[in-house]
């Protein structure tokens, strides 16, 4: 076992040092402690092991919170550009590489991507040259890059890790140079409440990776980067978890970003959740938005919020497109408000379950406590309910769900507000507990699920709740600044649920008042939507989730020739309900099919989660994705140039690019450290002692006062 | 002379607020002791009960921890209590077992945390060979023997990480006799099983 310490301290600890220890001489004086050997200790907590020999002059040497330091990694800016128009955003993602080193570098960045991005382009700019990135299946793209890496021409490979954990690549950039890596994907936008929003995830979070390591002689060469080794529950943990900043660094990773929207109606309220904007509105009522601080480190989820003004929040849009010979669409339609809202209320058994793992430290906690207290305060007389925590280890407030009396309420409340987070994040224990009973008679059974996802094993997990749900539905809350989108949308989707984010402890009250409304309300169910004049369609997402109060029905549509009708079935509050929808115009747009196609990989990734063997899905997958040019679990786009750069008698040294810590973490609680276990009993002994002492000298040496004056009008 | 007079009262009042100061800090620091020694006396009562086979016994109606085992050295006539989780607030209680370590007893690297100014001032006393025994909630006695006791950084989690023996990492604060709580150092005792 090698004990290789990297000290994590900034310099300002240092600086304050000394102080301890003239205070510690000046008291062990005083009460005659044992001084040598109080003297002794603090010289140890001096030693600060530094790896001096590494650094060469003018590098650039970090450490990182996951362990070891980063040398002279490739400095990174970001400019993402968002162009939303109607239901639909085309998103740019500029990756620039900076090259600070003296040396030939490959710069490898690990980042996150919105979970639904169709992300269909990559191109790499060298100076006025563009290279335009070429779709293929991931090995074989895999290889192209190592070929061209190896012969010393620039290329650039993106590849996805999870739907919304991406790698890009950059090979043989020379010492000083830039080098961009042009991304681009289709997204549609998430409509709730009648309030549109889109998000842009900007860091991956620290996962947390549960199972045991597997031997290092295994596969090797497949090995990712990562702090994390692979398992056997997570075979690719070292490709998701990139290296993580010391905060006492500060930030790195700049990013700007710059939104133009089309809403295409008047707006009641547009705002930026996370990060304060600049908007202009032109002529053709336009918004064009950058942020206030031109540039923002990579710690944060951004989120940008619109409603329409009064009247018009829309009932229905159609989204088309001409692909291929092949007619794509994509509708929107809202179901009605409520049926009725005076209906009996049905007695409901939430089980509520939330993750008090170390990831959640500081705010994240606050926010999840927050919303528990509310949801506590929510249950009405005749409801049952349990409390479920989950770190390390899985523990349940009562044996099983108990009535709501005003005692429960108040144990649960003490309960609740006394959490702490700390430990991992072993979910599945956790989720198996939750899902473990069935719903009692006449009764809803909601699970609520507060988390920030972070965790590697989220198809193991997703396996787990649709085997167990029954009867239950699962509610995913996302919690903190940057949460597992993926898991959260996807649990929920398995869930028969929804999903929910917070982000700050102001969101709180509002965001659960919509869940709150989303329980309690009848929901939309077993949908089923067909087309007139007998056109097959093909229909994404092939299975139609439920939908809960507030909730668009949204579905892609492959078909043969131009739809003009579509007949929407379902049961709402128990009663059978059907719509008619003219599919007559439409919005002619560009990347419809993309949607689709993007969809269609989801439903065939969904199957895998149900235990579809992984050679169909990839075939299929394959099929799509090669035809419309995505990138997925197994296709990759890689761009080569055709010439040569790097003289083959430099080497090429691999850099990878460290990612900061989300902004309200604790790389303690994260990546771990001894346990603290001290006391501050001395202290205040001490402090005590000194006080007293303090004032038995003032008053026994108060004559002396008498001799300054006289001391001081002398000179 | 007034000055004089103005000078006094000023120093009477200096005083007295240093005095109470000091009462005031040395309360707390008192209160600090007496609560870990009290908590011990109360967790021999859940640990009892929890013998007689019930789960998770929480000492008090309000606490959020329970005793999982009890851990003796004899030759140091120390008789603890070990807590279920080692969070700075189990740990003014009594030591905690660090979750995600080995669970006690069952095999591989088990690690307890406890204060190194109440319940683990003890550790500085422990000799290599000395003798260990934690009773586990089933009431069975697994013995431990003192192999190494070093002093490491905080953020040498390796220390945590699981070992193919079955041994004890006992951690608390070093230096023993610090001031100041929350310094980067640790000292770190290891024990490996041992059979009767």
């Amino acid at each position: 076992m090698t004990t290789t310490t990297i000290t994590v301290f900034p310099g300002s600890g240092r600086s304050r040092k000394p102080r301890h220890s003239t205070m510690i001489v000046l008291l062990s004086l005083l009460l005659c402690w044992q001084l040598p050997q109080a003297v002794a200790a603090d010289a140890a907590a001096e030693m600060t092991p530094m790896e001096q020999d590494q650094v060469q002059r003018g590098s650039l040497l970090l450490h990182l919170a996951s362990g070891g330091v980063s040398l002279d990694a490739p400095m990174l800016k970001t400019d993402v550009k968002m162009d939303v128009s109607g239901m639909l955003a085309r998103v740019s993602v500029h990756q620039r590489f900076h090259n600070i080193s003296s040396e030939w570098a490959e710069g490898i960045y690990v980042f996150p991507l919105p979970e639904d991005a169709a992300v269909d382009r990559m191109r790499l700019r060298i100076g006025e040259r563009i290279i335009e990135g070429e779709i293929k299946e991931k090995a074989e793209a895999r290889r192209t890059y190592e070929k061209a890496k190896r012969e010393g021409k620039k290329a650039s490979l993106l590849r996805q890790e999870r739907p919304n954990i991406f790698t890009t690549a950059v090979a043989n950039i020379a010492p000083g140079e830039e080098v961009v890596v042009e991304i681009e994907y289709q997204q549609n936008l998430h409509y709730d409440q009648e309030r549109f929003s889109i998000r842009f995830p900007l860091v991956v979070a620290p996962r947390y990776i549960p199972g045991t390591p597997k031997q290092s002689d295994e596969i090797k060469g497949f090995q990712g980067s990562g702090w994390a080794k692979d398992t056997d529950q997570v075979p690719d943990a070292s490709r998701i978890t990139p290296p993580v900043l010391d905060p006492a660094h500060g930030k790195i990773n700049q990013v700007s970003i710059q939104v133009n929207l089309n809403a295409g109606f008047p707006l009641a309220r547009l705002e930026s959740s996370y990060h304060p904007m600049d908007t202009t509105q032109d002529e053709q009522g336009v918004h064009h938005m950058t942020l206030r601080e031109g540039q923002v480190p990579a710690d944060r989820d951004f989120e940008l919020t619109w409603v329409p003004a009064a009247n018009n929040a829309p009932q229905a849009a159609m989204f088309r497109e001409n692909w291929d010979d092949a007619d794509y669409s994509l509708m929107m339609v809202m179901p009605p408000a409520k049926a009725n809202a005076d209906a009996g209320r049905i007695a409901r058994e939430v089980i509520y379950v939330i993750d008090t793992s170390g990831s959640m430290h500081g705010a994240s906690i606050d926010q999840a406590r927050a919303a528990l207290l509310l949801a506590l305060k929510r249950l009405q007389p005749g409801d049952r309910f349990n409390v479920i925590q989950f770190n390390s280890n899985t523990s349940a407030l009562f044996r099983g769900a108990v009535q709501v009396t005003p005692n429960n309420i108040h144990k649960a409340m003490n309960y609740v507000a006394g959490l702490y987070a700390e430990g991992g994040t072993e979910m599945l224990s956790a989720l198996r507990l939750a899902l473990r009973d069935d719903a009692s008679e006449g009764m809803l059974r909601q699970v609520v699920f507060l988390t920030d996802g972070s965790v590697g094993n989220e198809e193991k997990l997703f396996n787990t709740i649709q085997q167990q749900l029954g009867s239950s539905r699962l509610f995913t809350v996302g919690i903190g600044s940057a949460p597992n989108s993926f898991f959260m949308t996807r649990a929920a989707q398995f869930g028969r649920g929804t999903f929910t984010y917070i982000g700050k402890v102001d969101e709180v009250k509002q965001k659960m008042a919509e869940l709150f409304s989303k329980l309690e309300s009848p929901m939309l169910t077993d949908i089923t939507i067909e087309l007139a004049d007998g056109i097959k369609a093909d229909l994404r997402p092939q299975r139609i989730p439920d939908l809960y109060l507030g909730e668009p029905l949204l579905v892609a549509l492959r078909t043969e020739q131009k739809p003009t009708q579509m007949q929407i079935k379902g049961v709402l509050d128990g009663k059978p309900w059907s719509r008619s929808i003219e599919m007559e115009g439409g919005a002619d747009s560009p990347g419809v099919h993309l949607l689709w196609a993007r969809r269609t990989i989801a439903d065939l990734m969904d199957e895998r989660a149900r235990g579809k063997p992984e050679s169909e899905v990839r075939t299929a997958v394959l099929d799509i994705a090669l035809t419309h040019k995505l990138v997925s679990k197994y296709t990759s786009l890689v761009a080569v140039d055709k010439t040569p750069v790097r003289p083959m008698d430099k080497d090429l040294k691999q850099k990878n690019i460290p990612t900061n810590l989300p902004k309200g973490w604790s790389s303690n609680q994260v990546f771990g450290s001894l346990p603290q276990s001290a006391t501050p009993a001395p202290l205040h002994l001490l402090l005590g002692l000194l006080g007293i002492l303090a004032g038995w000298l003032a008053r026994k040496f108060e004559w002396l006062l008498d001799l300054l004056p006289r001391r001081a009008t002398g000179s | 002379m007034a000055n004089k007079a103005s000078r006094k009262r000023i120093m009477a009042i200096v005083s007295a607020s240093c005095f109470l100061f000091g009462v005031w800090q040395l309360g707390e620091g008192a209160w600090l002791e007496a609560k870990a020694w009290l908590a011990q006396q109360l967790l021999q009562q859940a640990w009892s009960e929890t013998l007689d086979g019930s789960q998770q016994v929480r000492p008090w109606p309000w606490a959020d921890t329970w005793p999982v085992a009890r851990m003796q050295v004899k030759r140091l006539q120390v008789d603890q209590i070990v807590l279920a989780d080692a969070s700075g607030r189990s740990m003014a209680f009594g030591p905690g077992h660090v979750v995600g370590t080995g669970q006690l007893g069952s095999g591989g690297n088990s690690a307890i945390s406890g204060h190194r100014d109440t319940h683990f001032r003890f550790l500085k006393q422990l000799q290599t060979g000395d003798r260990m025994d934690l009773t586990l909630k089933d009431g069975k006695v697994h013995g431990y023997q003192v192999i190494d006791a070093s002093i490491h950084h905080k953020d040498e989690t390796w220390l945590l990480q699981d070992t193919s023996d079955e041994g004890l990492t006992l951690i608390t604060c070093y230096p023993f006799n610090a001031i100041v709580p929350g310094g980067p150092m640790r000292y770190v005792v290891r024990a490996k099983k041992v059979a009767f």
